[in-house]
């Protein structure tokens, strides 16, 4: 299960499943967090305004706040075998 | 058509106060039998006949008959004199709470917190049913209701308090019966929905909030409003076949002090565009996920008021909480549950930092707008009236004979497009008509233009558009389930260069095959 060499997993839940077509892929690590979303943009054109935006993005099963630069982990680097979920706020019920 | 749906409706509703009715009696049948059983178990303590079963004889209850009398007698003592009672607990309480009560994360004192504590269930439908039922079932003294929309057939097969008899009765109304009847001991108030104004009035009186609604717009004044008051919030969701799971303010210190618990703000601080929000009715959603994810809100909130010592946040010792987390529940990963650790409160957050915009007078003085907030999609109009068709102005070119050409009508002589995703398509279509799924349709890339992904899948996303180039002569109908994704349809259509620089006419069906539901055939399924 764990990603290849010189990659991070990345899973999509919810919304960013049914955007990107697939609930996990694996990436090349190292990559900044920061960088994270212009990345999947150029993969996954238009998933930044109607996805990701809104999202909560973790890293090992934890929080990450890369929203502005004075953010907690504005520097935080993806590393290989990370594991990075994409979490959209799920509004029904 | 109309007189006949009215007589239908009619019918039905009639029906379905019948069916009201036969189950009210049903209740209190039920109700009278339970009376009289409780009235004749109190006579026989007081006889404690020994002419029943001769081996029952000196041994009924387990207890010799002359410590038996003597047991009733104090037992009908204590009821009697209730002031000064000896037990903390009724007798029919020990009873019915005994299996929880015998656990150590409950106990005596964790019940009486319960017995205390009142609790407030906003949305009573797929979350709010099964959490209300869990609550009510545990002793929670006082259970809150509120929701604004009646009991539809499409809830029942995940909104477990309604019934089938109890269609178009409202849901607060619905749950209290079913509420009622699994726990009598429970009082039950009903509110409407709620609304920024009533918000605060109305969590006020209660000690713990669950969030069981089913819009972005409701969330955010939610959890402001449960910030705002110190109330511990517990918030679930579910679409399709993933659900989230957040205790959130807890502990629920007041706005700017960082030992509480992060807020909703603090985890989603970006509402998601209205567009891209999808409701259970347009996506879907499978009874046993947000279930799951009801049942879950209801053990939060008893672990939460069962372990509480103080309420309020007016005490400087904030209560003792576990770390937050937000669970999410993935009904087809694996595993299905993750749960992922979240961070303190968000040093910038609208609603619970020392920056806090959100304030009481803000939220009373109604300045704070949540729909706007979160944005709202109005029904979409992106075609012009010579771009669309009537259900009953289609139906006449596919099934009546043209009156002024004399033609019989055919389903050859047009391209009928349903654009609704393949498993809706499945269920039932428009006979001669093509499925080419909306989200086929609108993430096809514009010729010429050098879209992301490989070059093979790009190809096999335009098959659909070669297809319908080949009969360039034929106009194109597009139609979907309301109305909406069809304009978009052929906005995208023309885009691609199909209506061949205007010599083709595509436009869409108006109303979708709702419509045609409502208009041409009535037996059209309705899902």
């Amino acid at each position: 299960m764990a990603p290849a060499k010189g990659h991070f997993s990345i899973l999509y839940f919810a919304a960013a499943a049914t955007f990107t077509g697939r609930s996990s892929e694996e990436l090349p690590a190292p990559v900044k967090a920061r960088s994270l979303f212009a990345q999947l943009e150029d993969r996954y054109p238009g998933i930044t305004a109607k996805v990701l935006s809104s999202c909560a993005v973790t890293m090992n099963l934890e929080y990450i706040d890369i929203d502005g630069d004075d953010a907690p982990q504005w520097d935080l680097v993806i590393q290989e075998g990370d594991e990075v979920a994409i979490i959209p706020p799920v509004s029904s019920g | 058509m109309a007189p006949i749906s009215i007589i239908e409706s009619l019918r039905q509703q009639i029906t379905s106060c019948e069916a009201q009715l036969e189950d009210l009696r049903r209740q209190l049948a039920e109700a009278e039998h339970y009376q009289q059983q409780r009235r004749e178990q109190d006579g026989l303590r007081q006889t404690t006949s020994a002419f029943l079963d001769p081996l029952t004889h000196d041994m009924s209850y387990g207890i010799h008959d002359d410590f038996r009398s003597e047991v009733f007698a104090a037992l009908s003592q204590v009821e009697d004199d209730s002031p000064s009672r000896k037990w903390p607990l009724d007798r029919t309480e020990y009873k019915r709470y005994g299996r929880q009560l015998i656990m150590p994360e409950i106990g005596l004192q964790g019940q009486l917190r319960l017995k205390h504590a009142s609790v407030l269930v906003i949305g009573v439908g797929g979350l709010g049913c099964p959490a209300a039922a869990y609550l009510a079932g545990a002793g929670v003294g006082t259970l809150g209701l509120a929701d604004g929309d009646v009991v539809e057939e499409s809830n029942l097969h995940r909104q477990i308090l309604h019934s089938t008899s109890r269609i178009g009765m409202t849901k607060v109304d619905s749950a209290r019966v079913a509420l009622n009847s699994l726990n009598p001991n429970v009082k039950f108030i009903a509110h409407s929905r709620l609304s920024p104004e009533s918000a605060i009035s109305t969590i006020q009186k209660y000690d713990l909030v669950l969030d069981c609604t089913d819009t972005p717009a409701s969330r955010y004044l939610i959890s402001d409003a449960c910030v705002l008051l110190g109330k511990p919030l517990v918030s679930a969701s579910a679409l399709r076949t993933d659900g989230q799971l957040m205790v959130l303010n807890n502990p629920p210190q007041p706005p700017g002090d960082t030992r509480g618990g992060p807020c909703y703000r603090c985890v989603f601080p970006k509402p998601p565009p209205a567009e891209s929000v999808v409701s259970c009715g347009d996506g879907g959603i499978l009874g046993p996920v947000v279930g799951v994810m009801g049942v879950l809100q209801a053990l939060e909130a008893i672990k939460v008021l069962a372990r509480q010592t103080k309420s309020g946040f007016n005490n400087s010792t904030p209560p003792v909480a576990e770390p937050p987390t937000l669970l999410i529940f993935s009904a087809y990963a694996n595993p299905i549950f993750r749960s992922i650790r979240l961070r303190t409160r968000k040093p910038k957050c609208a609603a619970c930092s020392a920056q806090a915009s959100v304030t009481h007078a803000a939220l009373n003085s109604g300045s704070l707008d949540y729909v706007q907030f979160c944005g709202s999609i109005s029904p979409i109009n992106a075609l012009a009236s010579n771009e669309r068709i009537s259900v009953e102005n289609y139906a006449k070119i596919r099934l009546d004979v043209n009156p002024f050409t004399g033609m019989e009508p055919s389903k050859d002589s047009h391209i009928l497009v349903d654009v609704r995703e393949k498993v809706q398509f499945d269920l039932c279509s428009l006979e001669g008509s093509v499925n080419i799924p909306f989200s086929v349709v609108t993430t096809t890339p514009a010729i010429g233009s050098n879209g992301a992904g490989n070059g093979d899948q790009d190809e096999e996303g335009r098959d659909w558009v070669s297809e319908l180039k080949r009969h360039p002569e034929k106009p194109i109908f597009v139609v979907c389930r309301l109305g909406n994704d069809s304009q978009l349809s052929v906005k995208k259509m023309k885009q691609l260069g199909l209506d061949h620089g205007g010599q083709r006419w595509i436009g869409d069906i108006r109303g979708g095959l709702n419509a045609w539901r409502e208009n041409v055939e009535s037996d059209f399924p309705d899902y």
